[in-house]
């Protein structure tokens, strides 16, 4: 087939059962998902699925000069292969499957991988800009430059976040409850990755439960904060945890490594063989044990929601 | 010999094997695929003990393409589990077979196996278009004077974008040449927490350093370095009005005038199409801060931001 410059050849998303091999000449390629301009030159093979599997066309295809075109179609590959030995056809039967998993399998690992450095640059943003919003067109820019990250994949990366309830995607920003949030997901995906070991800010159970009492208590509690701080009597602690936590006893030993984490502070250096009495008050800082209480409850569903 | 090489094909072995025999080892030398026509095979990690089941085939299934095709290591022992007949694929085999087809479809299958090759490069190197704008997107989100222990920061970027920690390195010191980061010891060498850090000096030049790169590699005149010498002039006095009050252009322009500086209206466009001037109300205008802040800041860095101090 030949073409003059500015013909088109086909338009993207068109239905075809056939391959085009460039013999001379230059085209372009231009598709919806794709902001450059492709090229294709001599010998360059286009729409190899399109010929395998009867797909639509990638691109909208156009001839910048006088060129030449061979076109294949699905019946001509058929005919060569019922003429050939049947293991030559399963060859390329896996190579395409081969081909579809591995895209499918590169499309799983960008986006695992693309979600640390949007979790930096978001959490950047928002301090820079100190506020609660930040334009999406905005991070997606940043993410684009900084990781190659496709607009595509941070809308998704946005909409699983939202999915697990840390932000809310408007029309044109992404919106979050706590900044803080957001810096704490990226540095404990920073300590597992380099560190190869459980952040400090991953809880047990526990810890998790104590945590919620403090929480429960310090929103009845009318007392004014401390430095900041609410402060929390031992004895309704030990109380409250007796009833929320299945008659369990509050110890010194069961509050040790959250005082040990300075998320909570006794009021007195903590004895960890003495009973928890010794201290007549427990401190803590609302906003992050809420923000680790939170990190808590998404980190185990997050690895699950990128691959589903 | 008859001359015509299309007609020399070599057919593919057929074995019939029984159980327990080993089809192929990882220790071969000679690659094939191998296809099993009737049985089970399963493909076994003997490096391991005790030994591992990878996968196992069926009927139908096929291995060792990429053996073949793309030239790589096969990983595992494949084994009959019941007595079985298989099809072998040599390189012969393969080779004859591929002369006989056209020239169209042995591009193809040379397109697919080059794509799965090409895709597992890819894997393993950054995505980034330009690993120096990617370096100083990520620089410019770190707190300003704070100084950053320099391997372990190179090591959370390579983490992020997957770039090489050397190619990092190298960038870096584009970055110190044009005194946007800055490297010093922080302790003597043999005391705790010795060893090199980061600073960054200016975090806003990242950002412009970034924007200039990108400019640059698009093939634009970036805007900031396109001014004329009036509205340069225009840049700094918005720079220090305080308080701006809303006016509309005609006063915009009467206001420079007044300070002697003579814009047009082709000027005054060109400053709305810069954005130095925030979003109009009734055709009123008031200066954007952070933008004027930005054009100053590149003028002012003009020389880092080209490298050629």
């Amino acid at each position: 087939m030949k073409l003059s410059a500015g013909d088109f050849l086909c338009l993207e998303g068109d239905f075809a059962s056939s391959l085009y091999i460039v013999i001379s000449g230059t085209l372009t390629g231009t598709c919806n998902s794709m902001a450059s301009v492709k090229r294709f030159e001599p010998g360059s093979i286009i729409d190899i699925f399109s010929l395998l599997e009867n797909t639509t066309r990638e691109y909208t295809l156009k001839a910048i000069e006088d060129s030449e075109i061979q076109v294949v179609d699905h019946e001509q590959l058929k005919t060569i292969l019922d003429e050939k030995p049947s293991w030559l056809r399963s060859i390329i039967e896996f190579l395409i499957r081969r081909n579809h998993i591995g895209e499918e399998n590169k499309r799983k690992s960008d986006l695992v991988q693309a979600l640390p450095s949007l979790l930096y640059l978001f959490s950047g943003l928002l301090k820079e800009l100190n506020r609660n919003t930040v334009p999406t067109s905005l991070l997606t820019e940043q993410a684009t430059r900084m990781n190659g990250t496709k607009p595509e994949e941070v809308h998704k990366l946005l909409r699983i976040l939202q999915d697990l309830g840390i932000l809310k995607v408007l029309e044109d920003s992404v919106q979050v409850e706590s900044r803080e949030l957001i810096h704490l997901l990226y540095e404990t995906l920073r300590y597992r990755a380099l560190e190869r070991k459980i952040s400090p800010n991953i809880l047990s159970m526990t810890d998790q439960m104590v945590l919620t009492v403090f929480i429960k208590l310090s929103k009845q509690n009318k007392a004014p904060l401390r430095n900041g701080l609410s402060a929390i009597p031992t004895s309704e602690l030990k109380a409250e945890a007796k009833k929320s936590m299945h008659g369990m006893t509050l110890t010194t030993r069961t509050i040790g490594s959250l005082v040990e984490k300075g998320i909570l502070t006794p009021d007195t250096t903590l004895d960890f063989h003495a009973a928890l009495d010794q201290s007549e008050f427990f401190f803590g800082d609302f906003d992050r044990i809420m923000d680790l209480l939170e990190l808590n409850r998404i980190f185990p569903l997050l690895d699950k929601k990128l691959v589903e | 010999m008859n001359g015509n090489s299309r007609q020399q094909v070599i057919p593919p072995a057929r074995l019939s094997v029984k159980a327990g025999f080993v089809v192929y080892s990882h220790n071969d030398q000679e690659r094939k695929i191998i296809i099993l026509d009737k049985g089970e095979l399963v493909a076994l990690d003997n490096t391991q003990s005790p030994r591992k089941i990878l996968f196992t085939m069926h009927p139908g299934d096929l291995v060792g393409v990429a053996a073949l095709l793309e030239r790589e290591p096969f990983r595992y022992d494949l084994e009959a589990t019941v007595d079985s007949e298989i099809t072998m694929v040599d390189e012969d085999c393969m080779e004859s077979e591929l002369k006989n087809i056209p020239i169209w479809l042995l591009a193809v299958i040379r397109e697919l196996s080059a794509r799965n090759r090409l895709r597992k490069i890819n894997s393993r190197h950054s995505r980034a278009n330009n690993p120096l704008i990617s370096l100083a997107e990520f620089f410019r989100h770190l707190k300003k004077g704070e100084p950053y222990p320099l391997e372990t920061l190179v090591q959370e970027f390579c983490w992020q974008t997957k770039a090489d920690a050397s190619d990092v390195k190298e960038d870096l010191k584009a970055l110190c040449r044009r005194k946007f980061v800055e490297i010093s010891e922080r302790a003597q060498a043999g005391t705790e927490g010795a060893g090199p850090v980061v600073t960054v000096t200016q975090p806003e030049l990242l950002e412009l350093f970034a924007d200039y790169l990108e400019s640059q590699e698009q093939g634009n005149p970036w805007q900031p370095l396109q001014l004329s010498l009036n509205q340069k002039k225009a840049l700094v006095r918005l720079s220090i009005t305080e308080n701006g009050t809303p006016q509309d252009p005609p006063a915009w322009l009467a206001f420079f005038q007044k300070n002697n500086i003579a814009l047009t209206a082709a000027d005054w466009i060109k400053m709305q199409s810069l954005s130095w001037f925030d979003n109009p109300k009734d055709n009123l205008f008031v200066p954007n801060p952070k933008k004027i802040q930005y054009f100053l800041l590149a003028l002012r860095y003009e020389i880092n931001l080209r490298g050629v101090l």
